[in-house]
This record gives structure tokens, C-alpha cells and sequence, in this order.
């Protein structure tokens, strides 16, 4: 295991965590005006997650409760908009002044970015998951490298 | 449970007793309207008509009464749970969009969730084989049926250039009968005609409510509904009268003939279903005014007998224990109550007077009296041999169950599951002494489906005619066969059908997993090879429009240093020979090509690719860690075609890369997306209002992508083993 092998990259990530989670809320809600958005807040809070599986760091593990809570969610928000009177997805933009925000600009884009969001976080989560993140955690490295689990390598079957 | 039933039963009985108060006083039909994607003018639209009116009454009517009957007809005892009175509700509510849809989308749309909640409804008991296999058989039977209808409906509303049915009108020529037949399969398949008929039978595995809302009074008459409303459509089309008519006809005969071989009540009942359903489907497809009319009578009287001897038979099975008719017997002495409502719904049912089946009857008669020639003589026929088989089987189930004998012995009654019963039937006789109120009702429903049928009205005493002579010729002809019936004893019939269409669906599977085998064989390099195979083959066109004068060799120096690093490690991953060395040269190429985006002004995309090329390398480290250091040695034909291969896919993405940019066609619409996006979205970043605003429904649908894609490899994982072998397993 890496964790095992290098303290300095576990904590080294344990530390970054947080500011990658910043850097992530940063993005989902410049994306409206800068560069930014759901997807890429998605990405980052789906590499701290690889990142953090690679040396065995606490991580979420609920895929599919993610992917329904947001696809969820993007769906409650294209109905939503419905209630305005206008087409599916014709998303409403509010402007409210925060006592010590200033003026703040959102709408209805945000929580269906927010759904984007959980949907990438889900599907790394998943993908871990089925590259076999959970024997990651358990297994011992060997002297070759190569872990426990022994698996034929079927992307290399020859036709 | 029965609380939760008795909650759901006033959302039904609230619309039923609305669509009541404007039943037959001429007013106005009320419309509503939700439109959801302006652009492809699809939208939820509402029109309450007096057809869809009186459907409305129907179905939340004996809808609420199948609620309060539900309440009895699960014991004190029963498992608590919310989901048979949620799906029941949820099934109520899709039977209501469908009646009073008016754009043939919305009724689609209804349509569908009518199959889906009768699935789960019908499988409520799905500890069993036998109902998973019954729920199945109907799913896959209406839903085949339902992609009929959907090709069915576009072609249509093509045809007339309006989805609204109230803005029918009459179609011909090929796409005509193309509409009409494609319509037609689907009303068949959900109202059980023959051939499609096998599922109603297998449905009866479903609780007792169930069957008495869904298969006498509301989605088996989904079909007949379809046939209503677009009927005037295909007054026209030769092939929607001659196919309506054979259908109908075979189902009304094989559903009599049906009704008298089977033992269990329940199942007399579904196959006399299947039969009326085929004299209302005939009726349709002759089209004329008063064949309309007579069909909206029957369909009214139906509903009312039908759910009545439903509900009775749930109440003699909860009491008796057993459905059998074999040994059942007497229940006259022991359960007076149910014995007059059952006898008062038979009787409807056989069309014997002083009761509303008796005028619905007379006018189905009236009906074929009234057309000419063959048509004549065929829809009569058809008509009085479909009658006297429903006398026969009526006068079967009534004399075994109730009538002389050893009484069986019965449990206490519950009053829950009496009463509705007693109201329907009730509302039979009713429907005969008010029959100036009840034609008030059905002839404006019928003349808004034909407008000749505004001519008709149902008689109460017609006098010695000619339909009279015959009404009473049916009564008696199946009085007697009906008397022979019931003596024959023996084992329960084997159902014809059902086992043969189980066969086919589980051939459709095999045939899946067979292809699936094939194609999926589970090599990576194959598939990737096969997919550069076909873009090389797809890009030769470009060959032909190839041009070079609008190239230039960058905009600004830096691009040529970007594209020479990714060269470089593309070639370096080509002869690297361990495996996490070619996934980290791999990396290098996206890091430069997301510099490259950054160069060109996108840094929105720039970001993206970073942070992808980011998870793709640690998810390369965590999946090298099954296989080996380095990858195996291939021999060296199979090395040679993957060069060749790899080499003609880049080709042919260059090829037509430069193609294109040769050829713009148009200016890019770059001005407009900004204005809107700063006006209409609220933001700076176009690229991402795009994402979330202008375009947000592609958005939408690439996120359902991404979740169906999560959850694919959820299952990968999961099964660990290829088609192949799966195959392997189902075949030993």
C-alpha cells in the first residue's frame, strides 16, 4: 500500500483535503461568471477522492446514494422552473443583498449544478469502486508490486 | 395498510363527485394546459369533454368504491406497508390523466404509467413465481403494444399537423392504414383481444381490488378509449374497420367459449372480460353513429356489472376460501346480500331486463340491424353468438355459486367489502329506472365521439321489434347452454397461449445474451480496434474535400511547442513498455492539450481536461495494481493490424479535421449566445450558461448519462464474469 509506504503523500493529501474542498465550493459558485461550474467543482472533489483511496484515507463510499441524490435534485430543479410558468429548465436568476456579502447574484443554475456536482463525485466513487478501491484498503503489497488479488488480465487477451 | 386505503380513497371520490356535478347540464369543457418544452409544442393538455367526463365519473367513481372495498378485502391482521394503496393511488391518477388527455403525447404519456402501475399492482404478491412470471407477461404484452401506439400516434398526428385530439380529422392513403393498424395493435394489446389476450387471465394472480378497478372498469378499457377517441380518424380506412372487426369478433367468441371451459370464478370472469371487450372493439371498428352510441352504453353498463361480480367473487374467496366453482354452491342461504348484488350484476350482464344491460344490449342489436348487406349479416351473427355464450357462462357462474345445493360454510361478513358491491349493482337498476338521466349522460359522450350517434337514445320498453325478438331468443339459447354447462365436471383447462408467449419473451432474453456473447467478447484492444476501424472507414468522404490553403502553421508560437510535447509523448507511450509509464505519458498528452485550450481563450475547458487527465492517472494507479508491471508480448500479426489500425484512425481524424475547417458551413451564432447569456442567464461565463441555462436540457440528459454510466459499473463489477460465460452458466 502507498499509505504504508509513504507518509509524506498521505499526508501530504490528508492536508490539501480541505483546500481542495474550498477550491471546489470556489468554482461551483464562480461558474456563472468565471471559469468554473459543477463539473469541474465535481472533478476536484472526485480527484480528492481518488487521491485520498490511493492512501487509504477516509472517503465517501455511497456511489448510488449520490448519483440518485443528484440526479434527484437536477431533475426537482428542471420541474421547478415549471412554476414560473415557463419551459422546462428556463432556469430563474435572484438577486439578494447579504448583510455582509454585498449584493449576490444566484438562481436556480446553482442547485442543478450542485446535482452535476453529485453526479461526478458518484461516478468516481463508482469507478473506484469497480477498479476494486475496496481491496485497495485491505490488501498487502508484494515484493514484485503486485497486489494480493490475483486476476487474469483480460484487457489483453489476444483474438 | 387499511388506513392508508381509506386516505386514498377521497382524492377518487372528491374527482368522482366533481365530474358528477357537471355530468349531462352542457356545459362547456373545461381545458387546461402545461406546456414543458415549448420548442417541440410538447405539453401536458386537459380537455374535459362529456366522454371524458363520464370515463372520469367511471373510473374515480368505482374507483373510491375499490378503495373502501380494499380496506375489508385485507384483513385486520394484514402487513402494514404504503405500497398497494401508493401504487393503487398512483395507478388511479394515471387512469385519469389518460381519460381526459387531449394531446395524443399526454395520453401516451398516461398510457404508459397505466402499464407500469398495473405492473407493480399486479405483482403485488411477488413472493411467488407464478405472479412474476403473470406480471411480466402483461408488461411486456401492453408495452409492446404501447411502442405501437406511440409510432401509431406520431404518424397521425403527422398526417392531421395537430397532436390535439380535438382537432381530428379524417386520414386516408397508406400512412392511414400504417396509423390505423399500428393504433389498433396497441388498443388490442391493452384491452386483451385475441391474440394478446394472454395476459388477462395470468393477471388475475393479482388481490381481488385490483382486478375488479383494473380489469373490468378502467385499463383494460384503455384500448377501447383509444378506439373511441381516434375512431373518427379512420371512418376512412377500410383496413381499421375489417381488422377492428376480426379482432373483436375472435376475442368476443374465444373469451365466451373461454369463460365456459374455466372453473375458478375469478377467471370466468377475465375471460368474459375478454369477451365483452371484443363486442365493444367490433362495435368501434363498424364506426357507424349507432354502433358508437351502443358502444358507449355497453361500456358504462359493463363497468358497473363487471366490478360488481368482481367484487363479489374477492368477498366469496376471502369468505370461503376458495374461488373454485366446483366447490362452491349455495351461497344464496348463506350470503343473501352478495347473492342479490351478484345476481342483479349477472343479470345486467346477460342483458336481462329491467336493467341497464338489457338497453345497452338491445342497442348493440339495433346496431348491426341497422347497417347492410354482408357487414349485416356478419356483425349480427357475430353479435347474437357472442350473447348467447355470455348467457351461457353468466347463467353457469350464477347456478354453481349461488343457487341449490349444500350451502358452503362461510366466514362473518365484512361490511367493507358488501357494500361496494351492493352500491354498483344497485347502480345497474338505477341506470334502467332513470334512463331519461343516464341518456342525458351518454348521448352528448357519444356524439362527441360521432356526431350521427346525437340521434340515438337508449328505450326502456322498445315494444315486440325485431331486437326485442332476438334479446329474448339470446336469453333463452343461453339459458339452456349455459343450464348444460354447469353439469360438466372435471379438471381445470389447461390455458392456451400463455405458456407459448412465456416461451417467446424468455426466447427474446436468450437471443439477447446470445448477441451480447458475441459482440461483448470482453477484449479490450478488439473493441478499441474496431471502434478506430470504423472511424477510418467513416472519414474517407472527407478524402474527397480536402484542401490545405487555409492552414498556417500556428497563431502563436507557444501552440508549436504544446503540440511537439504531445507528440513526443504520444511516441514515448507507444514504446514504453510498463504499464504505469505508458499511463503517465498518457497524462502528458492531456496536461499539453489542456494547454493548448488554454492558449486558444477556453479556459473553461482547459480546467476540465486537467482535472480528467488528473483522475484518469490515480485511477490508472489504483487499477494497475491487479495486472502485471509491463503488458504481455503479442504476437507479431496481430501487433502489425493494431499499427495499421491505429495509424488510419489518426489519419482519418486529421482528414477530417482539416475537411471541416475548410468548410465552415455558416458563421458561428457567437454574438447571440453572448447576449443571451449575459441578459437572459445572469452570468458572464457563456460556456457555462450554456451548460446550465440555454442548453441546460442537453445538460440534463448527458448527467442522466453519466448516472446510467455509474451505475453500469456498479454492475461490471458486481457480476465479474463476461457474457460468454454467463451464457455458459444459463445453458448447463
Amino acid at each position: 500500500m502507498i499509505a504504508s509506504r509513504s507518509p509524506v503523500a498521505q499526508l501530504g493529501i490528508r492536508a490539501a483535503s480541505p483546500l481542495a474542498i474550498l477550491a471546489a465550493t470556489y468554482l461551483l459558485f464562480a461558474g456563472h461568471n468565471q471559469p468554473g461550474g459543477g463539473f469541474a467543482a465535481g472533478l476536484v472533489l472526485g480527484a480528492v477522492v481518488a487521491l485520498r483511496t490511493v492512501v487509504a484515507l477516509q472517503r465517501p463510499t455511497h456511489s448510488t446514494g449520490l448519483i440518485a441524490g443528484g440526479v434527484g435534485l437536477v431533475c426537482a430543479t428542471a420541474v421547478t422552473t415549471l412554476i414560473w410558468g415557463n419551459a422546462l429548465l428556463d432556469q430563474q436568476v435572484v438577486s439578494i443583498t447579504a448583510p455582509v456579502l454585498g449584493k449576490i447574484k444566484t438562481g436556480t443554475a446553482l442547485p442543478f449544478d450542485i446535482g452535476v456536482t453529485a453526479i461526478v463525485v458518484g461516478l468516481v466513487v463508482a469507478l473506484l469502486d469497480g477498479l476494486g478501491a475496496a481491496d485497495l484498503a485491505t490488501s498487502r503489497p508484494l515484493r514484485g508490486g503486485r497486489f494480493t488479488r490475483n486476476q487474469t488480465s483480460k484487457d489483453n487477451v489476444t483474438p | 395498510m387499511r388506513a392508508g386505503l381509506a386516505t386514498a380513497a377521497v382524492a377518487p371520490a372528491a374527482t368522482a363527485i366533481w365530474a358528477m356535478t357537471r355530468l349531462g347540464n352542457g356545459s362547456l369543457p373545461e381545458t387546461a394546459e402545461v406546456m414543458w418544452v415549448a420548442a417541440l409544442d410538447l405539453g401536458f393538455v386537459f380537455r374535459a369533454g362529456p366522454f371524458a367526463l363520464l370515463m372520469t365519473t367511471i373510473v374515480s367513481g368505482i374507483g373510491a368504491l375499490v378503495f373502501v372495498y380494499a380496506t375489508g378485502y385485507f384483513a385486520p391482521g394484514a402487513p402494514a406497508g404504503v405500497r398497494f394503496p401508493v401504487s393503487l393511488l398512483a395507478f388511479s391518477c394515471s387512469m385519469l390523466g389518460l381519460v381526459l388527455a387531449d394531446s395524443v403525447w399526454t395520453l401516451f404519456i398516461f398510457w404508459e404509467l397505466t402499464s407500469i402501475t398495473s405492473f407493480l399492482l399486479v405483482g403485488h404478491k411477488h413472493e411467488s413465481d407464478a405472479v412474476q412470471v403473470a406480471a411480466r407477461r402483461a408488461l411486456m404484452i401492453t408495452g409492446t403494444g404501447g411502442l405501437a401506439l406511440l409510432a401509431g400516434l406520431m404518424v397521425l398526428s403527422q398526417q392531421v399537423g395537430s397532436p390535439l385530439l380535438s382537432d381530428l380529422e379524417p386520414v386516408g392513403g397508406a400512412a392511414g392504414i400504417v396509423a390505423a393498424l399500428l393504433i389498433l395493435a396497441g388498443a388490442a394489446t391493452k384491452s386483451a383481444q385475441v391474440p394478446f389476450h394472454v395476459w388477462l387471465p395470468g393477471a388475475m394472480a393479482a388481490p381481488t381490488p385490483v382486478s375488479a378497478y383494473l380489469h373490468s372498469a378502467t385499463m383494460v378499457k384503455a384500448g377501447i378509449l383509444l378506439m373511441a377517441v381516434t375512431g373518427s380518424a379512420f371512418a376512412d380506412v377500410a383496413a381499421w374497420k375489417v381488422v377492428g372487426f376480426v379482432l373483436g369478433s375472435a376475442s368476443m367468441l374465444w373469451g365466451g367459449i373461454g369463460a365456459l371451459r374455466h372453473r375458478d370464478a375469478k377467471l370466468i370472469l377475465a375471460w368474459g372480460t375478454i369477451s365483452q371487450l371484443g363486442l365493444l372493439v367490433t362495435l368501434l371498428a363498424l364506426g357507424s353513429g349507432k354502433a358508437v352510441f351502443a358502444a358507449a352504453s355497453i361500456l358504462v353498463a359493463h363497468a358497473l356489472f363487471k366490478a360488481t361480480l368482481f367484487l363479489v367473487v374477492g368477498e366469496i374467496d376471502i369468505r370461503t376460501g376458495t374461488r373454485n366453482i366446483d366447490d362452491l354452491g349455495g351461497l344464496y342461504r348463506s350470503m343473501p346480500l352478495a347473492t342479490g348484488a351478484a345476481l342483479l350484476a349477472g343479470l345486467s350482464m346477460a342483458g336481462a331486463p329491467p336493467l341497464l344491460g338489457f338497453v345497452a344490449k338491445e342497442a348493440a342489436i339495433e346496431a348491426t340491424l341497422g347497417l347492410a348487406g354482408f357487414e349485416r349479416v356478419a356483425a349480427l351473427s357475430v353479435v347474437v353468438l357472442g350473447s348467447v355464450l355470455t348467457v351461457a357462462y353468466t347463467t353457469r357462474f350464477l347456478w354453481t355459486v349461488f343457487g341449490p345445493g349444500p350451502a358452503t360454510t362461510v366466514a362473518s361478513r365484512r361490511l367493507a367489502m358488501t357494500m361496494p358491491a351492493a352500491v354498483l349493482a344497485i347502480a345497474g337498476v338505477a341506470g334502467f329506472v332513470a334512463l331519461g338521466w343516464v341518456n342525458d349522460i351518454i348521448v352528448p359522450a357519444a356524439s362527441e365521439l360521432n356526431a350521427e350517434a346525437a340521434s340515438y337514445l337508449l328505450i326502456a320498453w322498445p315494444g315486440l321489434k325485431t331486437a326485442f325478438v332476438i334479446s329474448m331468443g339470446i336469453l333463452a339459447a343461453g339459458t339452456v347452454l349455459g343450464g348444460l354447462a354447469s353439469r360438466r365436471n372435471g379438471a381445470a383447462p389447461a390455458p392456451i397461449g400463455a405458456d407459448q408467449a412465456d416461451r417467446g419473451l424468455d426466447g427474446v432474453l436468450v437471443f439477447g445474451r446470445i448477441v451480447t456473447a458475441r459482440v461483448q467478447h470482453g477484449s479490450l484492444p478488439v473493441y478499441l480496434a474496431t471502434m478506430a476501424a470504423t472511424v477510418s472507414l467513416a472519414a474517407t468522404p472527407f478524402l474527397f474535400d480536402l484542401s490545405f490553403a487555409h492552414l498556417i502553421w500556428w497563431d502563436q508560437p507557444i501552440q508549436m511547442v504544446l503540440a511537439v510535447a504531445i507528440a513526443a509523448s504520444a511516441f514515448m507511450g507507444v514504446f514504453v513498455n510498463s504499464r504505469i509509464g505508458a499511463a503517465l505519458t498518457l497524462g502528458a498528452v492531456g496536461i499539453a492539450a489542456s494547454g493548448l485550450f488554454l492558449v486558444h481563450g477556453a479556459p473553461d475547458l482547459a480546467l476540465t481536461q486537467l482535472l480528467v487527465e488528473t483522475i484518469i492517472v490515480v485511477g490508472f494507479v489504483i487499477g494497475l495494481g491487479h495486472l502485471g508491471r509491463s503488458f504481455p508480448a503479442v504476437n507479431d500479426g496481430w501487433r502489425n493490424t493494431r499499427i495499421v489500425i491505429s495509424v488510419a484512425g489518426a489519419l482519418a481524424v486529421m482528414a477530417g479535421l482539416i475537411a471541416t475547417t475548410a468548410n465552415p458551413s455558416g458563421t458561428a451564432p457567437i454574438p447571440e449566445l453572448v447576449e443571451g447569456a449575459v441578459n437572459d442567464g445572469g452570468g458572464n461565463n457563456v460556456v457555462n450558461v450554456i451548460l446550465t441555462d440555454t442548453r441546460a436540457l442537453d445538460t440534463l440528459g448527458e448527467v442522466v448519462v453519466l448516472a446510467t454510466v455509474a451505475l453500469g459499473i456498479l454492475a461490471l463489477a458486481k457480476t465479474r464474469t463476461t457474457p460468454a460465460e454467463e451464457l455458459a452458466e444459463v445453458a448447463s
